[in-house]
This record gives C-alpha cells, sequence and structure tokens, in this order.
C-alpha cells in the first residue's frame, strides 16, 4: 500500500499561531508587570519544551539504539517534535537575562557570606554555567540535525545504509542525552536551591521526560490516525507500546519521585527536607498531594490494564493527562523558589499552556507541510505496519 | 519498492535445522543420561567448598561472630556484602522472566529456565548471611510479625524488617513463576520417562498436564499475569535492600540514588553471573544451536547499559558528594577513591564500569572467551562494590578516635567460599536433574513454529 501525503488543515496552523501569539501576549504583560515572576514562568516553559523537544530526539535515538520496528510508523512525529531543539536555541536566550531574578547563586555579595555557595562556585558560576547550557544545546543540535537529516534522506533514496549510520548515531546519543538532561536538571532547576543537593534529581527529570515525550507522541499519533494522515493499515494494536511505555515511565517516576522523598524523609537531615518542607507551605500542600495522584495514582490505574492500551481514546486522554501531569511536576519543582509561602497560580501563569501548546503546533506544521507523516521508505516501515501483538 | 530485510529480519533464536523431538532429546539429555567425570569432579569442588564453609559457620554457631573480622566501627562487612550480592546475582532471573517477557524479547526463552533457578538458589543462598549475621539465629522467629506470649513486635520503620518481607516475597514468586513454567516440561518428561520412581515424580508433578487448549490458556495467562507481579519485585527487592543503607545518616550511604543504582547494579551482577554459568552449560551440553552466539551478545548489550548505569551513578555520587559542600561527604568519596580501601574501589571502578565498556565493540561482545573473561571480573567488581559501600563508608567514623580497619579473618573467608559453593552445589544439581532450558517455550521460537503476520509482497522474505 502506497502512503499518500495528506496536508495537515489549516485550522491546526491557525489554531497553533493564535495560541502562540496568545502566550506571547500573555508572558510580555506578566514581565511588565512583574518580571520576576514571568522569569520564573518562562523557566517552567523553557523546561518543559526541552522535555518535549529533547525527549521526542531520544525516542527516535532510543528506535535506531534498539532497533525496535514497531515505533517506525510513529518516528515522523517525533522527528518533527524534535524540531523543537532548533528553537531552544532561541528561547535559552532571554533566560540569561534572569539569571539574577533565578539564581541566587549568581549575587556575588550572597555567595562571598555564604560558605556553602563558595563552596559551590567552582561549579555554579556564570562562565561555566553558560559553557554547561551551550555545550548541551550544542549537542542537541549536532544529533538532531544529523539523524533528522539521514532520516528524511532515506525517503528520496531509499538507502538502507542510513538506517545504519542513524543506529550509530542513536547508539552515541543515548549515553549523551542522559548526561546532557542531568545537566541541565540540576543548572537550571536544582541550582534554583543552591543548597540543596540529590544525587536522583537527575534521573527524576530524565523520568518525567520520557513520561512527556511518550505522551506528546500518543497523543498526535491517535489524533493523526484520527484525521487519516497516517498509513491505514494502522490500527489500535499499534498503540499497545506507546501505552505500555507510557505506563512504564510514568510508573517509573512513581518509584524515583517516592524513593527520593523517602530517604529524605527518613533521614530527616535539615540540608536535604527543607526542599521538601517547602513544597508543605501553605496552598503546596495540595499541590505536593495532587501531584501524587494525577502523576502517578490515577494514571496507573487507568493504563495498567492491557485493552486500555490499545484503546485510542482512552490513550489520547491519558497522552494529555501525564502532559499535564508533567507541566504540574515541573511547577512543583521549580515555582516554591518564587513562592515559598503558597502556589501562585494567577493570569501569568497562563502563558504556560498558550505557549507550550503553540509552539508544539506551530513547529509539527512547519515541519510537517514539507515532509512526509511517515518515513515511508525507511527498510523498517514494513514490518513496523505489520505488527501485531 | 523493494525492501532490504537486513534491518527487520530478526535473527533466527534457534540456530540450523532443528525438529521437534531433537529439541526434546537434547535438553533433556542431561538428565537422561550418567553424568560425566567432570561433573563429579566439579560437585566434588562445590561439596567442598560447601562443607568449607559450613564447618566455619558451626564454628561461629559455637563460639559466636567473634571469629570474623566485624569490629567497631565496622560492625557490617562480609556478611551484609555477600548478602547483597547474592540478593543482586537473583536479578537476572526476574527480569529475564517477567520483564523481557512483557517486553516480548523473545530470545529469553532460551536463558529463562537457568536465569530463573540461579534467582532461586542465589536468593537461597543470601538468605543464610541476615540469619547468621544477628549472631543468634535461633531468634530469627521473631522477625515474622506475629502475636506472641512475649508481646514482642519487629520495628516496622526499620527496612531491615522491610526486607524479610521483600526477600520472601521474592522467592516465594520466583518459585511459583519457576515451578508454572516447569509443568509443561514436567508432562514431556513423564511422557518420556518408563515406569519408576522417576515417573511417579513427573506425573506428580506435571498436575495432569495434557497439553490441551483449555491447559495452554490458562498457563499463558497465568504466565502473564505472574510475569505483571513479578515485574514490581524486580525492582522492589533491591530497591529495599539499597534503603538498608540509604535511610541511615551515615555519609557515603545516605544518598537518594542508592534504589535505582542499586537495581541496576543487580541485573548486572545477575547477567554477569548468568553469563558465565551459561558459557560453560551450553558447551558441556550441546546447546549451542539453541543458546547461541546472538543470546550471549543481546546479554552482553544489558550488561553494557547496566554497567554504564552504574557508571553514572558513582560519578553522581561522586560529584554530588562534592557538590553537597558537606565536608563529611566529601571526605567519605575522597577516601573510598584514595584511602586504605583505595584498591577495592579501584577493582570496583574497572571491573563495573571501564572493562564492560568494551563491550560497545560487536567483535567483543561475540568474542566467547572474551565475554568469560569480562563477565568473570563483572562478579569481582560488583561484591568489591558492596565491599566498598559498606565498609569503607564505615571504617572512618566520625571521631578519628573511633576509626578502624577491617580485616577479613579465615572465617569470614570461609563462609564466603562456602556460600559459592552452595550455589554452585545447587546448579550442579540442576543441571542434572530438571530442564535447564524450557523445553515447551523453546518450541514456540524455532523456525517455521509460529504463523508469521507478515503480508508478504514479494518473494524477498
Amino acid at each position: 500500500m502506497e502512503y499518500i501525503k495528506k496536508a495537515l488543515p489549516d485550522k491546526f496552523a491557525k489554531t497553533g499561531w493564535i495560541l502562540l501569539v496568545l502566550g506571547i501576549i500573555i508572558l510580555a504583560a506578566a514581565f511588565a508587570v512583574d518580571s520576576r515572576r514571568a522569569f520564573f514562568d518562562y523557566l517552567w516553559i523553557y523546561m518543559f519544551m526541552i522535555s518535549i523537544g529533547v525527549g521526542a530526539l531520544a525516542l527516535v535515538a532510543l528506535e535506531y539504539l534498539v532497533g525496535a520496528t514497531w515505533s517506525t510508523p510513529f518516528r515522523r512525529i517525533d522527528e518533527f517534535l524534535a524540531a523543537i531543539i532548533m528553537l531552544l536555541v532561541l528561547m535559552v536566550i532571554p533566560l540569561f537575562f534572569g539569571i539574577h531574578d533565578l539564581y541566587h547563586w549568581s549575587h556575588n555579595e550572597i555567595v562571598s557570606g555564604d560558605a556553602i555557595l563558595q563552596s559551590k562556585s567552582p561549579y555554579l558560576n556564570m562562565n561555566f554555567f553558560t559553557i554547561r547550557t551551550i555545550f548541551c544545546l550544542v549537542v542537541w543540535l549536532f544529533f538532531f540535525f544529523m539523524m533528522i537529516r539521514n532520516s528524511e534522506k532515506q525517503d528520496l533514496t531509499g538507502d538502507p545504509r542510513l538506517t545504519k549510520r542513524n543506529n550509530i548515531f542513536g547508539t552515541a546519543f543515548a549515553p549523551l542525552f542522559v548526561i546532557t538532561l542531568t545537566i541541565t536538571a540540576i543548572d537550571w532547576m536544582m541550582s534554583l536551591e543552591p543548597h540543596w543537593f540529590s544525587t536522583m534529581y537527575g534521573i527524576y527529570y530524565f523520568s518525567g521526560t520520557m513520561v512527556a515525550a511518550f505522551s506528546v507522541t500518543t497523543l498526535f499519533a491517535v489524533r493523526l490516525k484520527e484525521g487519516h494522515y497516517l498509513d491505514p493499515k494502522i490500527n489500535n494494536e499499534h498503540y499497545y507500546s506507546l501505552g505500555a511505555m507510557m505506563f512504564a515511565f510514568n510508573t517509573f517516576w512513581g518509584y524515583i519521585a517516592f524513593s527520593q522523598y523517602l530517604l529524605i524523609w527518613y533521614a530527616d537531615l535539615p540540608e536535604e527536607n527543607f526542599w521538601l518542607l517547602m513544597r508543605w507551605e501553605g496552598s503546596w500542600k495540595f499541590v505536593s498531594i495532587a501531584l501524587i495522584f494525577i502523576h502517578f495514582v490515577i494514571p496507573f490505574l487507568v493504563l495498567v490494564g492491557r485493552s486500555q492500551k490499545t484503546n485510542p481514546r482512552i490513550l489520547k486522554i491519558m497522552a494529555i493527562w501525564l502532559l499535564f501531569a508533567h507541566a504540574l511536576d515541573l511547577y512543583w519543582l521549580i515555582m516554591p523558589t518564587y513562592n515559598n509561602a503558597g502556589a501562585p497560580l494567577g493570569w501569568q501563569e497562563l502563558a504556560f499552556p498558550f505557549l507550550v501548546t503553540g509552539i508544539t503546533m506551530v513547529v509539527f506544521n512547519l515541519r510537517a507541510s514539507k515532509r512526509n507523516l511517515v518515513p515511508v521508505r525507511d527498510p523498517k516501515l514494513e514490518s513496523g505496519l505489520n505488527f501485531h501483538l | 519498492m523493494s525492501f532490504d530485510s537486513t534491518y527487520t529480519k530478526e535473527l533466527p533464536l534457534v540456530e540450523s535445522k532443528t525438529s521437534f523431538s531433537e529439541i526434546d532429546n537434547v535438553i533433556a539429555a542431561p538428565m537422561e543420561s550418567k553424568p560425566g567425570k567432570t561433573w563429579f569432579l566439579l560437585l566434588a569442588l562445590s561439596v567442598t567448598m560447601l562443607l568449607f564453609g559450613a564447618v566455619c559457620l558451626g564454628l561461629t554457631f559455637w563460639f559466636g561472630i567473634g571469629l570474623w573480622g566485624n569490629n567497631q566501627p565496622v560492625g557490617w562487612a562480609f556478611d551484609i556484602t555477600n548478602f547483597v550480592f547474592w540478593i543482586g546475582i537473583g536479578h537476572a532471573g526476574t527480569l529475564i522472566s517477567a520483564i523481557l517477557f512483557l517486553l516480548r524479547q523473545r530470545w529469553r526463552t532460551a536463558i529463562a529456565r537457568f536465569a530463573e533457578a540461579m534467582t532461586i538458589f542465589a536468593v537461597m543462598t543470601a538468605g543464610i548471611f541476615p540469619l547468621i549475621h544477628v549472631g543468634r539465629p535461633w531468634l530469627a522467629g521473631y522477625l515474622l510479625p506475629y502475636p506472641n506470649q512475649n508481646n514482642v513486635w519487629p520495628n516496622f520503620y526499620s527496612p531491615l524488617m522491610w526486607d524479610v518481607f521483600a526477600v520472601s516475597t521474592y522467592l516465594t514468586v520466583s518459585f511459583v513463576f519457576w515451578y508454572i513454567g516447569l509443568v509443561p516440561d514436567f508432562a514431556t518428561l513423564r511422557d518420556r520417562t518408563k515406569a519408576g520412581i522417576k515417573k511417579a515424580l513427573f506425573t506428580i508433578l506435571s498436575l495432569g498436564w495434557r497439553n490441551s487448549n483449555r491447559h495452554w490458556q490458562h498457563y499463558e495467562r497465568t504466565y502473564l499475569i505472574l510475569a505483571g507481579l513479578s515485574t514490581p519485585l524486580v525492582l522492589s527487592v533491591h530497591t529495599i535492600v539499597s534503603f538498608d543503607f540509604a535511610v541511615s545518616v551515615i555519609p557515603g550511604w545516605h544518598t537518594t540514588i542508592f534504589p535505582p543504582y542499586f537495581v541496576a547494579g543487580a541485573v548486572f551482577s545477575g547477567f554477569g553471573m548468568v553469563s558465565t554459568v551459561l558459557i560453560f552449560v551450553r558447551k558441556v551440553f550441546h546447546m549451542e544451536h539453541i543458546i547461541t552466539v546472538n543470546h550471549l551478545e543481546k546479554m552482553n548489550k544489558i550488561l553494557l547499559a547496566t554497567g554504564s548505569i552504574v557508571g553514572y551513578a558513582y560519578a553522581m555520587e561522586f560529584f554530588i558528594a562534592w557538590y553537597s559542600g558537606n565536608p563529611f561527604e566529601m571526605f567519605v568519596f575522597i577516601n573510598r577513591a584514595f584511602g586504605p580501601y583505595a584498591w577495592a574501589y579501584w577493582t570496583m571502578i574497572s571491573c563495573n564500569v571501564i572493562f564492560p565498556q568494551l563491550f560497545w565493540f560487536k567483535k567483543i561482545r561475540r568474542a566467547i572467551p572474551v565475554t568469560l573473561v569480562i563477565v568473570i571480573l563483572v562478579n569481582v567488581g560488583m561484591w568489591f562494590e558492596r565491599f566498598v559501600i559498606i565498609v569503607t563508608s564505615l571504617h572512618r567514623d566520625f571521631l578519628p578516635s573511633s576509626w578502624g580497619m577491617f580485616v577479613p579473618t579465615l572465617y569470614d573467608t570461609g563462609i564466603l567460599i562456602g556460600s559459592f559453593g552452595l550455589f554452585f552445589t545447587l546448579v550442579l544439581l540442576f543441571a542434572r536433574t530438571l530442564p535447564v532450558i524450557s523445553i515447551a517455550e523453546i518450541k514456540a521460537v524455532v523456525p517455521g513454529a509460529q504463523p508469521t503476520h507478515k503480508h508478504h509482497t514479494n518473494g524477498q522474505h
């Protein structure tokens, strides 16, 4: 069966742009009113976009690394979303203007009066921080360009050697992905509370990223199939693995979150527990409790069965649900530093949903308009389309 | 349009043209023939080691654990090291039988049975150590919470208590899983065996299995449910073992990465041991066409992945120890790397992180002698990892006046040797009394055994 490309409806692009512009307006207004709060909101948006963009690239790499075929019919979704990485380069620039609002280790006068921050200053200083951020972005960009170029070239040439080349890139990216994600998590989020530390933090963010990446892939996969944009051979069984991966990584997140919490709670050392206590102040208490149910308990119960994982309707709802959960998780990680007394929730935070959906839709649409939604001549495609449970 | 099938063709899981009866014969052969000299020699060696350990243990019971090198401040040493080591060895079995099953990795069939058996033996071996470490093992019954006359309850806040539940659950579920998988094989063996005690035993154990459609339906459902139930166990057991250390406030023990780091390490060491044993088994029992080089290569990939995760954890611990700005944390880690136990630390680093990196190369992954060397190093490295964590964190207490060193005595070493003796004795007995590969499952992955769903567009495939 030949795949015939069908253009995405104009409505999709239009909605994306409207959301994006609205998001920018809200964010700009937020900056005008209270720039410190706006920077925290913006960091929240930035971290979420890393989860989606870099997470999507990781899924592309993962497919090549493990030689999976079931995911090949869906791979373009992640290839398109990985283009967000190009935007991250732009998005990070405004953040550098907010470093002093976000990170109090960036104030020399504070550091000079704080022995602990002084001992950390070889790591937490502006120069090294900038170098690390650039390093991460360069790594992501490099692998994005190499892998996506090979994959798209294959649409024209059908050359199987391109798959082989991407196997190498995918394999090389796997360790670098974990390292860069850990650096990003420690630098941009953990150092918001520079006194606090947790060896688990990198893995914690990694697990959330994987949940978000699989969820956004599932959401697009189901929506595109509903609109008949994907290969007609794709049936409900194809979604099984997406559902299983969403479930598995979400449970993994629960495991990591629980382990981190339990160990800090049990030892009850003041150098660690203040971070959790901050999240128990005022209305943060409710966010903390909600996180347990929204991010773990409910998705676990919904997705644990087999029939749910092959039900596109349920998967679509759970994908949106888990994306919301990941957003809530990042909010819980970032915002208590802005306001310790209670969870800040006002019109400024509306920038988040508008911008992240807007950016995702616009980038996806821009990429999809000139490219095939299916890697048409990928040697693994046939096997992926013929997938059966 | 023609597709190159290089990237989609699954390598055959069983090499060469194999008939079902040939599989029966090959797998049943070790049980139906008299063991050779080598087997008796190995058994003699294992039993000697076991007896040596038993004597050391007997003396420990008689004189008390003062015979060991444990002291103040090193209150935990070989005993807990061995416990964690053996529990870890058991993790490959559950990962292979449960997680790889759920992930539809059909290559697991060739190695699952042996790995599951090793899980059970390793957990049994591990269970000895906490019991003897308490010094008065005859009082260990109080670990089980039951309303007794003395009104003595265990401390439910203690992860050592959670261990009791985690490990016993693990052993039970692993055993049930293993036995369920054996039922169809018992039936095959029953049908092959002529009258006698053996036949009677197989008849009882096969639970009236007749290979009927209904039997298979129930079997597959049970297997899936057990796989689902065992999956959290892969994580929970070693997570709780890691809690034994991480909930305390000892620098070097209390760090949040411990749970996933221990689990990865356990899977790593488990695969190391499974690989070590299977390399010999496939050779001795002429099963090279069932446990192929492809299987070993895949296991090596898992070793590479888990070994790198362990490396990540080492690096993270070291980095955060510095980043925390806590002088005690910093001291512990610098002392680990450059203190009196630096040799143990660098043994651990080289065996667990550096040597497995050779598996990036396909040639090395497929070279069996090199693999054998590396997997043995992995076993060594993982034992040392636990030794490093336990002893180096304890031997420098908070006050320099309470610094000490741990030197193992003959009894420490003897019991460690004895644990290997016990494990290998059980493995050797298993290899001769039960099918080391699942006969029923391997038949299902023989080329041509399953209807293919592939739609043949051209004659290429």
